[in-house]
């Protein structure tokens, strides 16, 4: 008889305890989307409006301990155990700045924007940055970076331009220290800028690098690193833009922080498995 | 493609996909002076020694332990 935890059978890449365990995240994610719906129709009371938005907080942090524990289980003294390190200390800092804001906002009646949660917000860019270059850099031996680098410098410019000529030009930059105050200043710039140059631009090279490798399973949870980076870096610009021009948030943008922590968390769950012995 | 070289490319080959696979048995017989062709079960230490410098930053060193202990499994 099989069961949740038992070994994967031959051929079969992730294991039934892996699969359960990314089914259980993805079914925890759809059931804040659920509440969120919710929450956006004010269709809650205060009380069960606190528990969701206390709920999706709690969500990042399981992400978080999900991607941690999977590092330390692989390794810090192997290369790629620092790769995933990296990549849960980013997911950790999101989190705490997720429980910040989340006392700021709900507890304390404060405006969370710009505030101290903003110093974790932004520490994730650092530590994706730093997993990211750490993982790309895992390839030097086998192909030149330089080509794939450039490619990505490129595509980060482009969106750089776009950036600049859509929201820091006719918005943010207007505003300046004046309104926004200096840290406000700062922090609008850096959240577009760093979803451009900290996250895209390096999932760009690394997708890039694994593309021309043709790379085997190894590569899955890179694979979708670059996918949660796309979603991330995507849904973090359409929300400086959407807040700046007034048009409003929606669920299924405030949905894509969640759902970019997800993957990252499934993939390092599929890692796991990929380094698994047989 | 020798014995060897095929084993290689077999057992690397889903792992890190058959490029890297085959760079892997490349850079083994360039540093032996050899062409892939002339690999032969003797030449297991080169080959060890680069697949472990190749994938050691991509992969976890057991990982590449069961990795290799198969290719020996299959040449020996």
């Amino acid at each position: 008889m099989s069961t949740a935890s038992g070994p994967a059978r031959p051929g079969q890449i992730l294991t039934p305890r892996t699969i359960t365990l990314i089914a259980v995240l993805v079914a925890l994610t759809a059931l804040f989307g659920w509440l969120s719906s919710l929450m956006y129709a004010d269709a809650l009371s205060d009380a069960a409006y606190a528990a969701a938005y206390w709920y999706g907080t709690g969500l990042q942090v399981v992400f978080a301990v999900v991607i941690v524990l999977v590092a330390l289980g692989i390794g810090l003294h192997q290369h790629v155990g620092k790769q995933w390190l990296f990549v849960g200390l980013g997911v950790v800092a999101y989190a705490l700045g997720d429980i910040t804001w989340t006392i700021l906002d709900l507890h304390m009646g404060l405006d969370p924007y710009p505030s101290i949660a903003d110093i974790f917000y932004t520490l994730e860019y650092v530590f994706f940055f730093a997993a990211i270059v750490l993982a790309i850099r895992s390839y030097r031996a086998l192909t030149s970076l330089r080509g794939p680098v450039v490619f990505g410098l490129l595509v980060g410019g482009v969106a750089a331009a776009v950036i600049y000529l859509s929201l820091l030009r006719p918005y943010i930059l207007p505003a300046g220290a004046e309104e926004l105050g200096l840290w406000g200043l700062v922090v609008s710039t850096l959240y577009p800028v760093g979803d451009v140059f900290l996250m895209l631009a390096p999932a760009v090279t690394l997708a890039i690098v694994i593309m021309r490798l043709g790379a085997g399973r190894l590569a899955w949870p890179w694979w979708l690193v670059v996918v949660g980076a796309f979603v991330f870096s995507l849904t973090d610009s359409f929300y400086s833009y959407v807040d700046w021009a007034g048009t409003g948030s929606n669920v299924f943008l405030d949905m894509g922080w969640m759902v970019a922590n997800l993957i990252f968390a499934v993939a390092a769950l599929v890692a796991r498995n990929i380094y698994r012995p047989s | 493609m020798s014995l060897i070289s095929q084993r290689v490319v077999d057992i690397l080959g889903p792992y890190v996909g058959e490029t890297v696979a085959d760079t892997c048995v490349r850079a083994s017989a360039l540093s032996l002076g050899k062409t892939t062709d002339d690999l032969t079960a003797a030449d297991f230490p080169a080959l060890e020694a680069n697949v472990r410098r190749l994938l050691g930053p991509m992969a976890p060193s057991d990982v590449i332990d069961r990795l290799l202990a198969d290719i020996e499994r299959g040449i020996s």
